[in-house]
């Protein structure tokens, strides 16, 4: 079915039930790459951010006080010392908020009431007339524990011999399709199951089974959490918030603290960075609940860059213990894979990226026998949540690596290797889905060719007797949008006097330039210049609603909402012109602007149309304001058997890709140097080309970065190096030194001119891929992230007599 | 952060004594990149700083009469790296103070609140004790001067006593034929803090026979950094491949690393070895080139020695060129 | 504990109280409400705080993470920040340079490596890309992979170069 078929399906409610034909549809815009609109506020500073807004010498100063120990029962708060500080206004603790929350899995508190799970677990909040009084405050609650054994690796958490970190597992309210294991420490047991795993053993050449490791990142976002909440006479609260999920916020922390969703309105200008940390909620219910008890005062709450690193959201940790069978030809037979994720102390979001790792659990390959186990366990951990791939670059790091291992035992080319099993359309998933029209064997292919996989490796920088080798690899993806079945879109498109257009959307740009995007399509579906479109940012009491800015799916599923929206008020405007004009709205168009007949070769500047109407040869007048309306939900994806995980359609599509790097390693230090990574990514129809490569580049050099320097150092349960001096980025100097990115377009049945997304993408494969390439370049293997320099030294020492 | 005052002491005098009855909560404040760090943090808790680097001095860079260098204790790290006259006589030190953090916080640390925080791993220290570098310090009892490696007390312990303060680095006339090299391995390619640095640096013994004078110094592998005396003895009799390859080991030898969450103490010693190795290799050409280029100084041009190994490709003075 | 100093900030004078532990990014934000300068560490990590400072009797500006810097040390400085690099609606050819080539994303680091450039392309007006990258190493950006910010940098050259000539 065409995109323009489905789209006549679903818009029965729109203004009428004419639909604008296809060749309407002039893609002037798609496809092309102007600037990004809001580029001039952020390179002259004149942006606003959260932190930028001004409040007045009113505002509040809000501070959290956070455990200190992962483990232990909570036997006293005493704040009475902190509440008789001058100058602090405001003393909150778990007293006053004892609900539980959370976005799958209710497993949360705003804070700790009778135990602490991981240190930085916030204990109480407190709000004063400057930030150094709220420290002085925070450092007087007095708190008394009573420590317990903690748990820090998952395998151990999984085994009845652990102690049980959440034992009101068995109560906690959960989404259908999480399934927490009461009396044990698993929140999410996804399981998958299909074909016959003996028969898949039996007719393997090869059956290998390797463990892998990835510790905890974070995402490292530039600005750190920040949120200013203010109460008004009427009870309403607004909260100004760096948000991936506004209408998510609203939602959560409207129920957790009881109160109702038209009382809370969340207001989210631009965003310095997510990467899937800012989405869902952190910090921001304790910034509410103080403002609940500020007297109207406004009171700002925001994250060090030290508490940004354990207190707030971090990709969790997995072990992956990875079992496959191969054909001597490099055909997969079966595949038995064993996910244990490092949950931390809650898993209200991680659950969902556990169930994401087991329908996504063999990799892009067709695997006829499977038995996958994604179990997420609660950890005395700090708190995982979705972060840029959700579970992909995680699952990838392995699955990647055992593809290379297990060509190279066989004798066989990797590439060929992953031709030979990567999905092609009509495949059956692991889950029983039919793989839709994919190009990911065409990425694969070009990925190699543009890293010159059949040719060696470039010469030394240093020539010939350096210490130095070089060496190429590469990896395949798949990923997702994962979500639950039914998350909305909707905009609205509202013409203006001057015959601009304003567009409404829930969706935050959080720098992947969704904003222009957004444009491009607006003013594609009206007919209008992108310079005269507006895309606003977000208030939940003005934008229309937006499940998230997660799971790369604003292109594709608000983009359908802002492309119907935009169609929607073309549809009006002409429908007024043809009674005006007494034409057929066939031969009607609109044209940068302009609404144009191809009968009368009359033509009328929006400007005199859009909100003031037209004149009929009679007299009177039709139209008045334009608004159009657009709204977008996946209506197809089925629930998953809990035992089998098989079902007719677990998600909506997956973006397909691949990654080759080539690596330089120096033999006597373990130094790795990336000189080059190549891109291919099939994003349906790339929109913006330009920043569909932006998103490349930046994916591929945060996987870099993740896959060689990155990991949050934890010693039962402390966080060593919360901290830019010894939690490092990749820098200028550290990124490669050449970026290919390659677009590969196979069109998505129910995208916008065929999109998907390609937001997480770029950073699934790359850490895989240079993994590859260090074996090719020095034949060791690194089986757990990162791979650091001593890493490197250290395997090599070993290969030496 | 916790508020404090900051005081402009009117002299050397008054700093002194304002430090002194402050006890620790007066605290001597230069660049302030470590203090301001570790007052945000929380673990300090002054009543006041007093600002040095208003007192005479401390911000130049001059030739004594007798030939010396005297550097300001509080000339940041870009003022120190272009001077001429360290770049001169003394490009090891150059070296090393451009390899600290990044340019815009080098035009803040200073050299001297470098050796004051007494870290092992600060990087001008290693290139100090080659240049057996002297400590000028005032305090209570008046000035006096401290050989760089008695400066260097523990870590995170200096010969400062309470009301004493740094003043100035001196530097002994460059010698013939002197010639340096700085490398550093940190975790990410430049910027980062030294897991392991080496400074290696060589002269003239006299200009009668071939023979020439070693130092290596090393940085982050020990409560302070250290000098390997037997290796530089070894490279003064032997500077053959075998006698290069000899001298590393004995480098690695004097290291006295230990584990921590920036590497392990075994990686630690085994890169003394490379890093000493590449060092006093990139020093034996450097005086080659020298020689063929008959350079009084015999300096390696500045930036020739790469502290992250790759991606270094020409133009390296005008890098370091800027603060003043 | 507050001392009054003198500022020229983006070329107008300023008399202000400040408290003695402030720092001078927190001057420029909160008292100013210069908002263009960002906070991304406080520890001097991340560049995002990097303003042009000219101290008192120095002859040029220089680039200095404002969050390192006591506001009372700042008494008599000439400052630039983001807010200043532009000038009559005339952008730098940095700023112009970033918009063409997608060199900013989320635009949290922009303001500091824009500033950190400036500085960069005054001292060396024709940077190799090595130059580039080492000056930009204490200038975190965790969208772009600096691959852009790197291309910008060598556009806004070439194109102070044309002028010069």
């Amino acid at each position: 079915m065409t995109r323009d078929q489905e789209s006549g399906a679903r818009s029965q409610e729109s203004a009428s039930s004419f639909q604008l034909p296809a060749s309407n549809r002039k893609h002037s815009l798609i496809g092309t790459s102007p600037q990004r609109i809001e580029g001039r506020a952020k390179v002259t500073g004149a942006a606003t951010y959260v932190d930028d807004m001004q409040f007045g010498p009113n505002l509040l100063h809000g501070m959290l006080k956070h455990s200190p120990i992962p483990h232990g029962i909570i036997v006293r708060i005493d704040v009475s010392k902190a509440r008789a500080l001058p100058g602090v206004r405001v003393v909150v603790t778990g007293e006053d908020f004892p609900g539980y929350t959370g976005l799958y899995l209710k497993d949360r508190r705003i804070f700790a009431l009778d135990r602490v799970r991981y240190v930085g677990d916030t204990i109480a909040a407190v709000a004063a007339d400057t930030p150094e009084i709220a420290q002085q405050a925070v450092d007087l609650i007095e708190v008394e524990f009573e420590p317990l054994p903690g748990v820090f690796d998952p395998e151990f958490g999984a085994s009845p011999e652990a102690p049980l970190i959440h034992p009101e597992l068995g109560n906690y309210e959960a989404v259908p399709f999480i399934f927490p294991q009461p009396g044990t420490n698993v929140s999410n047991w996804m399981k998958v199951r299909k074909g016959d795993m003996d028969k898949g053993w039996a007719e393997a050449d090869l059956v290998y089974e390797h463990k892998y490791r990835v510790p905890h990142i974070q995402h490292v976002p530039l600005e750190t959490h920040v949120c200013v909440a203010q109460q008004d006479v009427n009870g309403k609260i607004t909260l100004w918030s760096s948000s991936q999920s506004p209408f998510a916020q609203r939602n959560l922390i409207a129920k957790a603290l009881h109160i109702s969703h038209s009382k809370l309105r969340v207001i989210t200008p631009y965003v310095g960075g997510g990467f899937g940390c800012k989405a869902g909620v952190s910090m921001e219910g304790a910034a509410v609940a103080l403002a609940m008890n500020a007297k109207g005062r406004p009171v700002k709450l925001r994250m060090t860059r030290e508490e940004e690193f354990y207190t707030t959201f971090v990709r969790q940790g997995l072990v992956a213990i990875i079992k496959m069978g191969m054909t001597q030809e490099g055909r997969i037979t079966a595949v038995h894979n064993r996910f244990y994720w490092d949950g931390g102390a809650s898993t209200e979001y991680g659950t969902n990226i556990t169930r994401a790792a087991g329908y996504s659990g063999t990799g892009p390959y067709y695997v006829p026998n499977i038995h996958i186990d994604s179990l997420c366990v609660y950890t005395n951990h700090p708190v995982g949540g979705a972060m840029r791939g959700f579970g992909m670059p995680e699952i990838h790091w392995g699955i990647e690596q055992h593809i290379d291992q297990m060509a190279e035992k066989l004798g066989l080319d990797p590439v060929q290797v992953r031709l030979i099993n990567c999905l092609k359309d009509g495949d059956e998933t692991l889950t029983g889905m039919i793989m839709h029209p994919t190009g990911l064997s065409q990425c694969i292919q070009k990925a190699a060719e543009a890293i010159g996989w059949t040719s060696p490796p470039a010469p030394l920088l240093e020539g010939e007797g350096s210490h130095k080798r070089r060496g190429k690899g590469l990896a395949a993806m798949w990923k997702a949008p994962a979500m639950p079945p039914n998350p909305g879109s909707s905009a609205i498109v509202r013409m203006n006097e001057d015959g601009t257009a304003t567009v409404s959307i829930g969706g935050v740009d959080i720098g992947q330039g969704a904003l222009t995007a957004m444009a491009q399509l607006a003013a594609e579906g009206l007919g209008v210049k992108i310079e005269d479109v507006r895309v606003n940012t977000v208030d939940t009491d003005y934008s229309p609603y937006e499940w998230q800015t997660v799971a790369s799916r604003l292109t594709w599923s608000m983009g359908n909402a802002v492309l119907q929206a935009a169609e929607n008020a073309k549809l009006q405007i002409l429908q007024t012109v043809a009674e005006a004009w007494n034409e057929d709205i066939n031969d009607l168009d609109i044209i940068d602007g302009q609404v144009v007949s191809y009968r009368s070769e009359e033509s009328r500047s929006l400007r005199d149309i859009a909100v003031y109407g037209m004149q009929r040869p009679d007299g009177t007048w039709i139209g008045g304001p334009v608004l159009g309306r657009g709204n977008f939900m996946p209506e197809y994806v089925t629930p998953l058997d809990p035992e089998t995980g098989q079902g007719p359609r677990a998600v909506v599509h997956f973006t397909t890709g691949c990654q080759a790097v080539e690596v330089e390693v120096d033999e006597e230090t373990g130094e790795v140097q990336v000189l080059k990574i190549v891109s291919a990514y099939d994003v349906g129809r790339a929109i913006n080309p330009d920043m569909v490569r932006t998103q490349m580049e930046g994916g591929a050099v945060q996987g870099m970065s993740t896959a060689l320097l990155e990991g949050i150092i934890l010693q039962n349960g402390v966080p060593r190096n919360p901290n830019f001096t010894d939690y490092r980025i990749a820098t200028a100097v550290d990124a490669p030194l050449e970026l290919e990115s390659i677009i590969v377009e196979v069109p998505q049945d129910d995208g916008p001119f065929g999109a998907r997304g390609v937001g997480e993408h770029p950073m699934v494969p790359t850490a895989p891929a240079i993994a590859n390439a260090v074996y090719n370049a020095v034949g060791i293997r690194i089986d757990s992230m990162p791979i650091t320099s001593e890493k490197v030294w250290r395997e090599l020492a070993k290969t030496r007599p | 952060m916790q508020p404090f005052d900051y005081l402009i002491p009117k002299d050397h005098a008054e700093a002194s004594a304002l430090l002194a009855a402050g006890g620790g909560s007066v605290r001597p404040f230069m660049g302030g990149t470590d203090f301001l760090i570790r007052a945000r943090g929380g673990f300090i808790r002054p009543q006041s700083v007093v600002d040095l680097k208003v007192l005479p001095g401390m911000r130049e860079i001059r030739q004594s009469p007798d030939g010396w260098l005297v550097i300001g204790a509080a000339c940041t790290m870009n003022q120190v790296a272009a001077h001429p006259l360290v770049l001169a006589g003394y490009d090891l030190l150059a070296q090393a103070c451009n390899s600290v953090a990044s340019y815009q916080l080098r035009n803040r640390a200073t050299i001297g609140g470098n050796c004051c925080n007494a870290s092992p791993a600060a990087d001008t220290a290693p290139a100090l004790f080659c240049l057996d570098a002297v400590a000028e310090t005032y305090g209570p009892a008046g000035a006096r001067r401290i050989p760089i490696a008695d400066f260097f007390v523990g870590p995170g312990r200096s010969a400062l006593q309470l009301g004493e303060f740094l003043t100035a680095i001196h530097l002994p006339p460059a010698p013939t034929g002197a010639c340096g090299a700085f490398n550093k391995l940190g975790r990410t390619k430049l910027g980062d803090i030294s897991a392991v640095s080496v400074a290696v640096y060589a002269w003239e013994h006299d200009t009668e026979t071939p023979r020439r004078d070693w130092r290596i110094a090393l940085g982050a592998v020990g409560p302070t950094p250290l000098r390997a005396p037997e290796a530089e003895a070894a490279l003064a009799a032997d500077a053959s491949p075998q006698g290069v390859q000899r001298a590393a080991e004995l480098t690695a030898a004097a290291a006295r690393p230990i584990d921590d969450i920036r590497a392990s103490a075994a990686y630690r010693r085994a890169m003394v070895a490379v890093l000493a190795r590449r060092g006093i290799e990139a020093v034996l050409a450097g005086i080659a080139r020298a020689g063929l280029q008959a350079v009084p100084f015999g300096g390696v041009p500045a930036g020739s020695v790469s502290p992250t190994g790759v991606l270094r490709e020409g133009r390296p003075e005008q890098m370091i060129g800027g603060a003043a | 504990m507050n001392h009054d100093i003198h500022l020229i900030v983006n070329g107008e004078a300023y008399l202000l109280s400040v408290p003695a532990h402030h720092t001078l990014l927190q001057v420029l934000r909160e008292q100013l409400v210069l908002t263009g300068t960002k906070n991304g560490c406080e520890a001097g990590e991340c560049g995002a705080c990097a303003v042009l400072v000219k101290w008192p009797g120095a002859d040029h500006a220089e680039p200095v993470n404002s969050c390192m810097v006591l506001a009372p040390e700042a008494d008599g400085a000439e400052i630039v920040t983001i807010e200043g690099l532009a000038h009559d609606e005339q952008l730098d050819p940095l700023q112009e340079a970033f918009i063409t080539t997608g060199a900013t994303q989320c635009g949290f680091c922009t303001p500091g490596i824009l500033v950190n450039a400036r500085a960069l392309l005054d001292r060396t007006p024709d940077p190799s890309e090595t130059e580039i990258r080492e000056a930009l190493v204490g200038n975190l950006c965790r969208c772009t992979g600096y691959v852009r910010i790197i291309d910008a940098i060598e556009m806004a050259a070439r194109a102070g170069r044309e002028v010069a000539r």
